[in-house]
C-alpha cells in the first residue's frame, strides 16, 4: 500500500472499508465516494486491487449464473395452471 | 427464473431439491401476491420467500458450514479479519497476480464460493451475480442493509483468501514480492 503526504487523502484503510460499496455501485455519499476516487487516483496498488475486483465480479457473474432447467420451466408451468384453475 | 434457480441450486446444493425449492416458493408468491402492496419489490420479496422456505423445509437436509462465528456487524470486522491473516496472503491481496485472474477457471472460482459460508455465498450470488441492490438484497435476506454492506466486505476478502490458497497449491504465488 502506498503512503501519502496528500492531507485530504483518507488512506488505504479507510479506502478499503469503502472499497466494495463503491465497486457494487454503492456508494451514496457524494464525498466519499469523492474522495474514495482522489485516493483511487493516485494510489497504485489500491487501483490495481480495484481493476482486479471488478475483473473477479466479471468472471464470477460469467461462472455462476445458472439457468433453470427446462424440467422445471414445464413444472412451474403446470403449476401456474393448476392454480388458475383452482380459482375458477 | 433462473436468477431464483441459481440461488436455490446454491442453498439446497443437488438439483432435485433446487427444483423443489423454487417451486415452493413460487406457489406460495402466487398464493401470497395479493400482500405485496409495492409490486416493484416483486423481486427482493420472492427471493425472501425462497429464502424462509429454505430455512423452514430443506435447511435441515443440508449440511452447510456453521454461521456462528460470523461477526458481521462489527464496524470494525474487515479490518480485524485482515489483522487475523498471515502476511503472505496480505502481499498477494495488496499485490494482486492479475496473470492468475485472467486464467482463473470459472470453476476455481465457484469452488471459491461454495468454500464460503452460507450467508456470505447467498449475498455475493444475489449482488454481484444475480444484481440485486444493497437494499434489495437487504430485503430479501431479511437483514438490515448495514449487515448486507459488512457481508460483502468479509465475503469479498475471504473470497480472495481462497483464490489465493488456490493459486499457491498451484504453486502461482510466491512470498516475494
Amino acid at each position: 500500500m502506498n503512503s501519502t503526504d496528500d492531507k485530504h487523502d483518507i488512506g488505504c484503510l479507510k479506502a478499503i472499508e469503502l472499497f466494495y460499496a463503491y465497486l457494487d455501485g454503492e456508494l451514496d455519499d457524494p464525498t466519499a465516494n469523492a474522495d474514495f476516487e482522489h485516493h483511487m487516483s493516485h494510489c497504485r496498488s489500491c487501483y490495481s486491487r480495484q481493476e482486479i475486483e471488478q475483473l473477479l465480479t466479471k468472471r464470477m457473474r460469467e461462472s455462476a449464473k445458472s439457468q433453470a432447467p427446462d424440467v422445471l420451466q414445464d413444472r412451474l408451468r403446470k403449476l401456474m395452471d393448476g392454480l388458475q384453475d383452482g380459482e375458477h | 427464473m433462473d436468477a431464483l434457480y441459481g440461488v436455490a441450486l446454491r442453498l439446497a446444493g443437488r438439483g432435485v431439491d433446487a427444483e423443489d425449492l423454487v417451486a415452493d416458493a413460487v406457489m406460495k408468491a402466487w398464493t401470497a401476491i395479493d400482500t405485496l402492496a409495492d409490486r416493484s419489490r416483486f423481486r427482493p420479496w420472492i427471493f425472501r420467500i425462497l429464502r424462509n422456505c429454505y430455512f423452514s423445509d430443506y435447511r435441515k437436509k443440508a449440511v452447510r458450514p456453521s454461521e456462528s462465528s460470523l461477526q458481521e456487524d462489527d464496524e470494525h470486522a474487515l479490518a480485524a479479519l485482515l489483522n487475523e491473516q498471515p502476511d503472505e496472503f496480505l502481499i498477494w491481496w495488496a499485490n494482486p497476480e492479475r496473470q492468475f485472474y485472467n486464467d482463473v477457471l470459472g470453476e476455481t472460482i465457484m469452488a471459491a464460493i461454495r468454500s464460503l459460508p452460507e450467508a456470505f455465498q447467498v449475498t455475493i450470488l444475489l449482488i454481484n451475480v444475480e444484481g440485486l441492490t444493497y437494499d434489495e438484497a437487504a430485503a430479501a435476506l431479511d437483514v438490515p442493509q448495514g449487515t448486507i454492506r459488512s457481508r460483502m466486505k468479509r465475503a469479498r476478502t475471504l473470497l480472495q483468501k481462497s483464490l489465493w490458497e488456490q493459486a499457491q497449491d498451484a504453486g502461482i504465488t510466491s512470498t516475494e514480492q
